[in-house]
């Protein structure tokens, strides 16, 4: 089962600190959000409003049209994934993946073919007998995701859910996750700090920061044309090239270009490194010292000092194949269609 | 090189069990008086005991008393734990200190307090109230022991539990009593060996029907005899069959 999710203007206090300014947003049915941001943020803060463990101090959270605000988590048709998977050790798999649908009153047969037609999903169909002590780390999350799932939910809530997995199984886990949520259709809102995760499984990703949604859109989207300096810097590598108005657009260390200035102080110009190469482009460096280069396997990652502005160290991201020496001198460009400007911070 | 150690190790072993030792030894003396030179063995004291009608009836009422006070103590500390470490609510710092308190008091505090007040009410000296006594004692134990196992994973086990539609009954008999049933057995055990053998309080709370505790008393008045032996030696056979089944069912299941 899935719904759409719209949350109306919610604001939420803990004591005098305002962890949550004005969150509006809309989620259509199945589709898969994260909630990006460092820690600190709000993002876990507004995946217990959309659970029920917070009632927001103003606002709306409408689930399926329906007003649930005030619902308390038993009564919603959310489920959550928790970060430390709280799955009940005194209970064996089946049991456990199980347990939603005996609250709901479903009797031990069906609910067991149920539960273990859930373990199938997520891999562990000959494992209903085991206790979660006896599982590694990754399939415990397996499971409580098979346990959260098992009640059809439709809303799925994950709370930092690779967290405690290492890096190569948390990208298997990805995989998994995308196409689970693709089987099932469930709207599935993911909470993380990681970005490459959010970029790895998300259909949009809302970007918060200090309470407040920065930015939110495809993946695509916010890595190339980001809304806020924040969500430039969050997303990736960023150079921020100081920069102000002119009468043309914007002058920067290396020249002027034609791009619309978004106020009148100073400037910062945002470059992904990968932006930055030795080629042509419309935006001319020019010559730059190579500080130091490091070979990477898909690209060859350097710090360069510009002749232009001495001061600044751009970081590009250059074929693999032509890795430069450490002291030598490449000329440099970059396409400025690739590039955001945003006021200094 | 590693005697001195090994010296070290049977001297302290020896202290602590030698009387013990020396008590099942003479339980099965075969003369009338349990010193030395032994005699038996003999099971004479045995059956001289376990034909004794009284003997025989504080031991049962000692059962009762000790299981049926350490499973109130165990229900109360339980809820008490449970509602002081789920919930926020003004003092419950000076709660929880109340609730320890009594640890501190001695058990003849306890002991004459019960019987002032009981007497004050006119309710009659029985089991019963010596029961009342060991809850008094023994609750604040229970509470410390089940209140310190009461950690964050229980906490999140039981916030999954109601975010998958459990009642908050259910979520206290299906997750809450099952993760926590290794400290409730242990508050339990401890509970029952230190009513076992509790004197002062059985003493001072009893009139007709005795605990064993106060049945010894008054058979000591009487001297030695091995008879006494053999009735400590069966004390301490049940004390340490709790204790075995304690490590049995505590500590099995651990992975």
């Amino acid at each position: 089962m899935t719904a759409p999710v719209s949350i109306q203007h919610v604001d939420h206090w803990f004591g005098t600190y305002q962890a949550l300014t004005d969150i509006e947003m809309e989620i259509a049915a199945g589709e898969y959000i994260t909630l990006l941001g460092p820690s600190g943020c709000g993002k876990t803060t507004l995946l217990s409003v959309l659970g029920g463990f917070i009632a927001p101090s103003v606002g709306r959270v409408l689930i399926g049209g329906a007003d649930m605000t005030h619902v308390p988590p038993a009564k919603r048709p959310t489920t959550t994934m928790f970060q430390d998977y709280a799955l009940f050790p005194h209970m064996t798999l089946r049991d456990n993946v199980g347990f939603g649908l005996r609250m709901g009153g479903m009797g031990r047969r069906a609910r067991h073919a149920k539960a273990e037609e859930m373990l199938g999903l997520v891999g562990l169909a000959d494992a209903a007998n085991k206790r979660p002590h006896e599982l590694s780390g990754g399939q415990r999350q397996r499971v409580a995701l098979a346990r959260a799932l098992a009640v059809s939910p439709d809303v799925l809530l994950l709370d930092e859910p690779l967290g405690a997995l290492d890096l190569k199984l948390r990208r298997a886990m990805q995989d998994e996750l995308k196409r689970i949520q693709r089987a099932v259709g469930t709207t599935f809102v993911h909470v993380t700090h990681d970005q490459e995760e959010a970029m790895a499984i998300a259909d949009r990703i809302v970007v918060m920061n200090a309470g407040q949604i920065e930015d939110q859109g495809p993946p695509a989207r916010i890595y190339q044309k980001p809304a806020s300096l924040f969500a430039a810097g969050f997303m990736g590598e960023m150079n921020r090239i100081p920069a102000k108005a002119s009468a043309h657009g914007i002058e920067t260390p290396f020249g002027q270009l034609p791009l619309a200035a978004p106020g009148a102080g100073p400037l910062t110009l945002c470059l992904r490194p990968e932006a930055i190469g030795t080629g042509a482009g419309a935006l001319f460096i020019g010559p730059a010292t190579v500080r130091d280069a490091a070979f990477f396997g898909t690209h060859c990652r350097a710090h360069l000092s510009p002749e232009a502005a001495p001061d600044l160290t751009l970081i590009a991201h250059l074929p693999a194949a032509s890795c430069p020496a450490e002291g030598e001198t490449i000329t440099l460009a970059a396409d400025p269609a690739a590039a955001s400007v945003f006021e200094a911070a | 090189m590693r005697v001195l150690p090994w010296i070290y190790l049977t001297a302290a072993f020896v202290f602590i069990y030698l009387p013990v030792g020396a008590l099942v030894l003479f339980s099965f003396q075969g003369g009338g008086l349990p010193v030395p030179p032994f005699d038996g063995p003999s099971l004479r004291w045995y059956a001289d005991i376990l034909g004794d009608e009284d003997l025989v009836a504080a031991l049962l009422h000692s059962l009762a008393v000790a299981g049926g006070s350490s499973a109130v103590a165990c229900t109360l500390g339980f809820l008490a734990a449970y509602g002081l470490a789920r919930h926020v609510m003004p003092g419950s710092a000076l709660v929880r200190g109340l609730l320890i308190a009594p640890l501190t008091v001695s058990y003849l505090i306890v002991g004459l307090g019960l019987l002032m007040v009981l007497q004050r009410l006119g309710l009659p000296l029985s089991l019963m109230t010596a029961g009342i006594g060991h809850v008094v004692i023994n609750l604040p134990l229970c509470f410390a022991i089940i209140y310190a196992s009461m950690g964050a994973q229980q906490q999140n086990a039981e916030r999954a539990a109601r975010d998958l539609g459990a009642r908050e009954w259910q979520v206290v008999t299906l997750v809450t009593v099952p993760m926590l049933m290794p400290a409730l057995l242990a508050a339990f055990f401890l509970s029952v060996t230190l009513s076992w053998d509790e004197f002062i309080i059985s003493f001072l709370l009893t009139r007709f029907d005795v605990t064993l505790p106060v049945e010894i008393w008054s058979l000591l008045r009487s001297g030695l005899s091995p008879r006494l032996n053999a009735i400590g030696s069966l004390v301490f056979l049940v004390s340490i069959v709790a204790v075995f089944l304690a490590e049995l069912l505590i500590f099995r299941k651990r992975p």
